[in-house]
């Protein structure tokens, strides 16, 4: 483990309670991300990568602990950006643009016309710089994901959480979009974990990829080896496929990649 | 027959419409108006009245079956009659207009208003006079004369009501335009009045009995006489009016009316303990209070002083009609003045 | 186009109601179904109309039904800026408070169901017998719904606004201001609208009940209307009562909707 990560979780543990009882969903869990850095996650469904990424937010009690840059964090923060699943996640009584440019005036004091462009700048990156004076009932889903994300680019966050954000997407968008994460995570500098449950999406994605088990625990950790941009048919793409739908659906690692 | 149907429907809907314009919760009794022909179908009467003490003939009258009994005495038939509470003069002033009701019992002065507008009634009885009076509770206030340059506020009860038409009446008497206090009035049910009185909001309330009663009990106040000598208790407060279609077209049932309601106030007048034991209960007051309270009351046939008001009333523009003579205003077998 | 078409035809649908409920009532008021005395208790367009006219131009002893009509705003829009401000200050603070929140609620709850009028002697002893009582009337009518519309559309506020908001470092009253009641904006209009037709009726009413003479309002004209018999001056006033509200409807509370929850696609 690295000395200096700029993510650092340590013990996090998260028991949910409720009228049947109490539940672990993720126990001592140890997490080092590095600055700059693509992390895929994939995992079943309830394996707690959800609440992972909920918890690292601050939108979880939790015990253990949350540090960006050496300092704990334990509220809600723009250091720690969310992008949701839910395309309903932009204020409808804000025009695309004042989506975009809301959080950057509660977060900097700069004159209006600065975080106008600031915001515009965001959009035009995402492609969106058309729709800037339309409200978000007007777009469609795979537009709205595009604005959160120019939220969280406009912001400077220097970690985006994508809790499956094109999960509830069609296959012709979602592969659009795909690329247009691959070319922000290539030119911006923002750390990026992304919760997935497409195997195909963390590879073409992810420079790292995690899978986590049923128990809430780091099945396999590794970086991804290919070279982008990743297609299926670039060479070692059907080996990870193989290593990481076996992880994912068997809950182990095949006998030949363990370590 | 199917048009009188209809009829019957929408006068009934067109008075439910105005009591809920009202805001009162009037309890309109069984639709249909009076059968004019009088020949095969039974006879029936509806008949309006009000809450209070002043109704306290119209108890015993309803208890006793007297309408009924007078009815049976004099043509050897039955006839129903149905007893409908209702909230103002106003209700059932629509309510006979409306051919719903043939008679109603209600203040001197809507019934005045009523023969004025020609809501198609007269007259036909006198029922009670009851104490009118102001109280004050400022001491700068003790007369009429030191009300007439005041901005003090007067509760009454409404704009238009008996207990307006007095105040009016009592300025007149003094030589004060009758409508001199009109601004300083704050329309108001007797008992909020009272209230207001009492706990100091307003200078003066003009009420009638049994509140007037309960307020001469009360030492912070005192009374300007001169209100009660505008129209003393021996005058008409509350007369029963008869639609003239009643008085015209059937004429046993009118005759029965009439003995019905004078036997009502012969017998409170003979039997007034035990009539204040049967009223009571509708008034809200101990027997004991009641019974001090009727005594108090005139409880008679004879009308008194009604020309006089509705003279007051023409002269004064409560009312935009004049009348020429007392026989306007009442039925030919009404005796008073 | 399609839609164009469509408003047209509801309007031009709503045009001939209007039509027929108004020949309807000149059939009924003119067949003499009502008996001898129609004319008195079911007056005629003719005879509203000239009423109409008339309470403006005569009024009721001098006092035209204009003086009548400003009295009541007046007291009425006093009553509406406290009402919808205080509604937004209490239910802001049940956000806030989850104590004030619960005893909010059961503040709402109890005083929604209790009519104004029956407050009156309550009301009379505290403010005594001024224009306040009806000020404190119109209050009554518009703070409980309002109220409670205000905290359902809080309690409604989809989680992810809030964590949205909660991201972007808004906490406490900005959370509140930036989140809480835009996301409530369809129900602080509807809570608007029926907030205004109760204060307005709750208004005639109490002046009706409660009328100062020296500032009469609509309630008290309709009041002596009918004290006198006056039918078609009544119907005259309601009508002009009706001609308010819907200009409020359509001039004040149809703008706000159309520019903020219909803009923004929260209502259909």
């Amino acid at each position: 483990m690295s000395k200096e990560a700029l993510l650092q979780i340590r013990d996090l543990t998260k028991i949910y309670t409720d009228d049947s009882g109490e539940k672990t969903v993720l126990k001592d869990l140890d997490l080092d991300v590095e600055k700059s850095e693509f992390l895929c996650i994939l995992g079943p469904s309830g394996c707690g990568k959800s609440t992972l990424l909920r918890c690292i937010a601050g939108f979880e009690e939790y015990s253990g602990s949350v540090s960006v840059d050496g300092t704990q964090r334990r509220e809600p923060g723009i250091d720690r950006f969310m992008v949701f699943q839910d395309f309903n996640q932009l204020f409808p009584w804000k025009t695309v643009i004042n989506n975009v440019a809301y959080p950057l005036s509660l977060n900097i004091k700069a004159p209006k016309a600065e975080i106008k462009e600031r915001a515009l700048e965001a959009l035009n990156k995402v492609g969106l710089s058309g729709c800037k004076d339309q409200y978000p009932h007007q777009l469609s889903g795979g537009m709205k994901q595009r604005v959160a994300i120019a939220k969280a680019l406009a912001l400077r966050s220097p970690i985006i959480l994508m809790d499956e954000p094109f999960a509830a997407l069609d296959a012709m968008t979602r592969s659009g979009l795909q690329k247009e994460m691959l070319s922000i995570s290539e030119s911006e500098k923002n750390t990026i974990i992304f919760i997935t449950h497409n195997i195909q999406e963390a590879i073409i994605l992810g420079t790292r990829i995690l899978v986590f088990g049923q128990q809430g625990h780091i099945l396999f950790d590794e970086k991804n080896p290919m070279q982008r941009p990743v297609t299926p048919a670039s060479e070692g793409y059907g080996e990870l496929w193989e290593e990481l739908h076996h992880a994912l659906y068997e809950g182990s690692l095949p006998a030949k990649t363990s370590k | 027959m199917k048009k009188k149907l209809i009829r019957n429907i929408v006068a009934a809907g067109a008075t439910l419409c105005l009591c809920a314009c009202s805001g009162n919760a009037a309890t309109t009794g069984t639709e249909g108006a009076a059968d004019q022909s009088a020949s095969a179908a039974p006879a029936e009467i509806n008949i309006a009245y009000q809450y209070g003490l002043a109704y306290a003939p119209l108890i015993v009258c309803k208890e006793k079956g007297l309408i009924e009994e007078a009815y049976k005495n004099a043509t050897g038939s039955e006839v129903t009659v149905t007893w409908t509470q209702m909230s103002s003069g106003a209700d059932i002033n629509t309510g006979i207009a409306s051919g719903s009701l043939d008679v109603g019992f209600l203040g001197v002065a809507p019934a005045i208003s009523g023969v004025a507008k020609d809501v198609g009634y007269r007259i036909f009885t006198n029922l009670s006079g009851q104490e009118h009076g102001m109280m004050s509770r400022s001491t700068d206030i003790n007369s009429i004369a030191d009300l007439a340059g005041s901005n003090e506020q007067i509760a009454l009860v409404n704009i238009g009501s008996i207990q307006h038409i007095i105040l009016g009446k009592a300025l007149a008497d003094n030589g004060y335009d009758a409508h001199l206090l009109d601004a300083n009035i704050v329309a108001m049910k007797h008992p909020d009045g009272m209230t207001a009185l009492e706990s100091g909001n307003v200078a003066c309330h003009l009420t009638s009995s049994p509140y007037i009663f309960k307020e001469h009990e009360n030492a912070e106040l005192h009374e300007i006489k001169e209100v009660n000598a505008a129209w003393p208790v021996e005058n008409s407060f509350i007369v029963g009016v008869a639609s003239t279609e009643l008085h015209d077209k059937q004429p046993a049932l009118y005759e029965a009316l009439c003995s019905g309601i004078s036997s009502s106030i012969d017998y409170l007048n003979g039997n007034l303990e035990e009539v204040a034991d049967m009223t009571s209960e509708y008034d809200g007051n101990t027997p004991e209070d009641e019974l001090e309270y009727l005594k108090k009351g005139v409880y008679t046939v004879e009308t008194k002083g009604i020309f006089t008001l509705a003279t007051f009333m023409s002269e004064n523009g409560f009312v935009e009609t004049s009348f020429s003579g007392y026989s306007d205003l009442v039925f030919d077998n009404v005796k008073g003045n | 186009m399609n839609s164009k078409k469509k408003h047209a035809v509801s309007v031009i649908a709503r045009v001939i109601y209007v039509i027929a409920l108004l020949v309807i009532w000149e059939c009924v008021a003119r067949s003499g179904i009502l008996g001898p005395r129609s004319s008195l208790i079911f007056p005629s367009l003719e005879q509203i109309g000239e009423a109409f006219i008339k309470n403006f131009i005569k009024g009721y002893a001098g006092t035209s039904l204009w003086i009548y009509i400003a009295n009541s705003m007046k007291l009425l829009l006093t009553g509406l800026v406290i009402g919808i401000l205080l509604a937004f200050i209490l239910s802001g603070l049940s956000m806030v408070s989850f104590i004030f929140f619960k005893i909010y609620d059961l503040t709402v709850s109890v005083f929604d169901l209790l009519p104004g009028i029956a407050l009156l002697p309550v009301v009379i002893i505290i403010f005594g017998v001024r224009e306040e009582v009806i000020v404190f009337l119109v209050v009554h009518a518009v703070l409980w719904p309002m109220s409670r519309n205000m905290l359902d559309g809080f309690n409604a506020t989809p989680r992810i606004y809030v964590e949205a908001g909660k991201n972007m470092g808004l906490k406490g009253a900005g959370l509140i201001f930036g989140v809480y009641l835009p996301a409530a904006a369809s129900y602080i209009v509807s809570g608007l609208k029926s907030g205004w037709a109760r204060a307005w009726r709750g208004l005639i009413s109490a002046e009706m009940i409660f009328g100062i003479a020296s500032s009469p309002g609509i309630g008290l004209f309709i009041n002596q209307m009918r004290t006198n018999m006056n039918n078609a001056e009544m119907y005259a006033t309601l009508l002009v009562i009706i001609i308010i509200g819907v200009i409020v409807q359509y001039g004040i509370l149809r703008p706000i909707e159309v520019n903020t929850v219909r803009k923004w696609g929260m209502t259909k």
